[in-house]
């Protein structure tokens, strides 16, 4: 169940898109989501599906691949779509007691589940086609100004990367842990929300633990191989802009153009 | 020159009872002393809690001595200026592959040290090359080190810090994870770095099949060194070993159980190659 989770995981491919700069790719995500939440109307997706469509097939990163990343959270976007429909105040169509479901809790029950859908999917792109490494030298160069505010910039990319490095390894430790609890009679299937949560403790103390050890090793490992923060470090794959990021910014551009057209048109 | 110089170290860890008072604390290191030259390969032998993770640590200034000095390449591990030379000079593998790896991606993991000590560019890459070739890890570059088999992911390690080009290279136990393929893979790279590239190897363990082809072997106890030599030298007190409830070669055990019960053997026979030879030669 655990090793399904996609999330934040890198899937090697050439690909035009992986070539990109992150800066690239940060960016063209915040636009994306920004996008997303700008329309008011079904229309606002049609650019958008175009886009996602084209990236997702630039990346060469199968389709099945991606939505792996989509099934965890189908709960939360059913939840969502759960109280849309319900609380969304309208014309009722049928309605128990309290409980009145609306035309329009259905129309934006489904615009809430579409968009969380390309939410989700659009920022998986990112981290699938960006390394942890990259996307921390994209963070820490597109944020460099955060440092006048004294924001640590490279610290907290630094820990971002290394927190998606340790994903997978956590979650097959989580599944050892798991096994070897169910092996001594720990029961994580059966028994109400309340029973089952309680059942989690037995997992997540050890897993806490663990984690705990493996920083502090980390850390001596980083500190072995001379690590000190930022001053005076080099880079392996320093960023540079190429044609094609320029390119890109400009795709970009033109859809975010074309989104804030369409919403002044009123669609 | 020797490249290590450890005058009489002592260290100890604080310790804390349950209120949180500080008791007696531990002492991990009594007084140890290990001189290394350059091109030497040196084992560190000691079952758990002898010191010998705890000694390793001074060698790459993450632990400074309470007493004693430690010398790497003629700098003292307690001053502040040294330390990153110091860690540049003498690389450090640890046991756990997974917990000591920082990238993704199998050459952004090598290249992560030399990027900490400010490494042009085109150099880092150079290094990286050459880095990942010497440990046989290069067909793998772009490989996630998570895919990686544990001996594999070792020499990825290892390859991290040859990347910084060290003089000397110290191992926490690097082979105590790997199953016995992967141990193998990792003792033939770093053989082949000491023997070609001239890299002096500190490597600490307690496999004994391990310690045989050093050129010489301290054996730690409580936080001291109880016995120095080379593996003949070493092996050849058997009896001392096993007070220290550490193992001795097989075969070496059979070479001393024969001597014992009459045959004239010599001692600190160390590979059945040997013992056949020394057998052959006796004119009974």
């Amino acid at each position: 169940m655990f090793r399904d989770i996609t999330l934040g995981q890198y899937y090697p491919e050439q690909s035009i898109i992986h070539r990109l700069d992150p800066r690239v790719k940060l960016l063209g995500t915040l636009v994306y989501i920004i996008t997303l939440f700008i329309g008011k109307s079904f229309f606002v997706y049609i650019p958008a599906a175009v886009f996602l469509v084209m990236i997702i097939a630039l990346s060469r990163v199968p389709v099945s691949y991606v939505m792996r990343g989509v099934k965890p959270i189908i709960p939360l976007i059913i939840i969502s779509a759960a109280f849309n429909i319900i609380l969304t105040p309208g014309n009722d169509i049928v309605s128990f007691g309290i409980i009145h479901i609306t035309s329009e809790g259905i129309y934006m029950a489904i615009f809430m589940a579409v968009r969380l859908f390309f939410l989700i999917t659009g920022s998986s792109i990112l981290t699938l086609t960006t390394t942890p490494t990259a996307l921390t030298d994209g963070l820490e160069k597109g944020l460099r100004f955060l440092i006048i505010f004294k924001v640590p910039v490279h610290e907290i990319a630094m820990m971002m990367s290394i927190a998606l490095r340790f994903i997978p390894i956590l979650i097959e430790e989580t599944d050892k842990i798991r096994k070897a609890q169910m092996a001594r009679g720990a029961d994580f299937e059966s028994g109400n929300i309340m029973k089952r949560a309680k059942a989690m403790i037995p997992l997540l103390v050890p897993l806490f633990v663990s984690a705990f050890r493996r920083a502090s090793d980390l850390a001596m490992a980083m500190e072995a191989r001379c690590y000190h923060g930022s001053q005076g470090r080099t880079r392996m794959k320093p960023l540079v802009y190429k044609r094609l990021d320029f390119i890109a910014y400009g795709i970009i551009g033109a859809y975010l153009a074309t989104v804030i057209i369409m919403r002044a048109c009123g669609l | 020159m020797s490249i290590i110089s450890a005058k009489k170290i002592k260290y100890a860890y604080p310790r804390k009872d349950d209120e949180g008072n500080e008791t007696e604390p531990f002492v991990a290191l009594d007084g140890v002393s290990l001189e290394a030259n350059e091109g030497e390969f040196i084992t560190i032998l000691g079952h758990n809690g002898s010191g010998k993770s705890t000694f390793a640590k001074h060698l790459n200034a993450l632990l400074v001595p309470d007493e004693g000095s430690v010398f790497i390449d003629g700098m003292d591990t307690s001053e502040d200026d040294y330390t990153l030379k110091i860690r540049e000079t003498a690389g450090m593998v640890f046991q756990n592959p997974d917990n000591q790896m920082v990238s993704s991606v199998v050459d952004e993991e090598v290249g992560f040290g030399p990027e900490n000590i400010g490494v042009p560019t085109e150099e880092i890459w150079k290094r990286v090359e050459s880095a990942l070739n010497a440990v046989g890890m290069y067909a793998y570059k772009e490989s996630n080190p998570g895919r990686l088999s544990g001996g594999q992911k070792q020499r990825v390690a290892i390859a991290s810090v040859l990347a910084m080009n060290p003089k000397c290279i110290v191992l926490d136990e690097p082979t105590a994870m790997l199953d016995p393929g992967g141990r193998k893979d990792v003792l033939d790279v770093l053989h082949d770095l000491n023997k070609r590239n001239g890299v002096t190897v500190i490597l600490i363990t307690h496999n004994m099949e391990e310690v045989t082809a050093s050129d010489r072997v301290f054996v730690m106890d409580k936080g001291r060194v109880v016995m120095n030599g080379t593996p003949e030298e070493i092996f050849s007190r058997v009896e001392e070993m096993k007070s220290l409830r550490l193992d001795v070669p097989k075969v070496t055990i059979l070479a001393h159980e024969l001597k014992k019960s009459g045959l004239p053997l010599k001692d600190g026979i160390l590979t059945s190659e040997e013992l056949v030879r020394e057998i052959m030669s006796l004119r009974i």
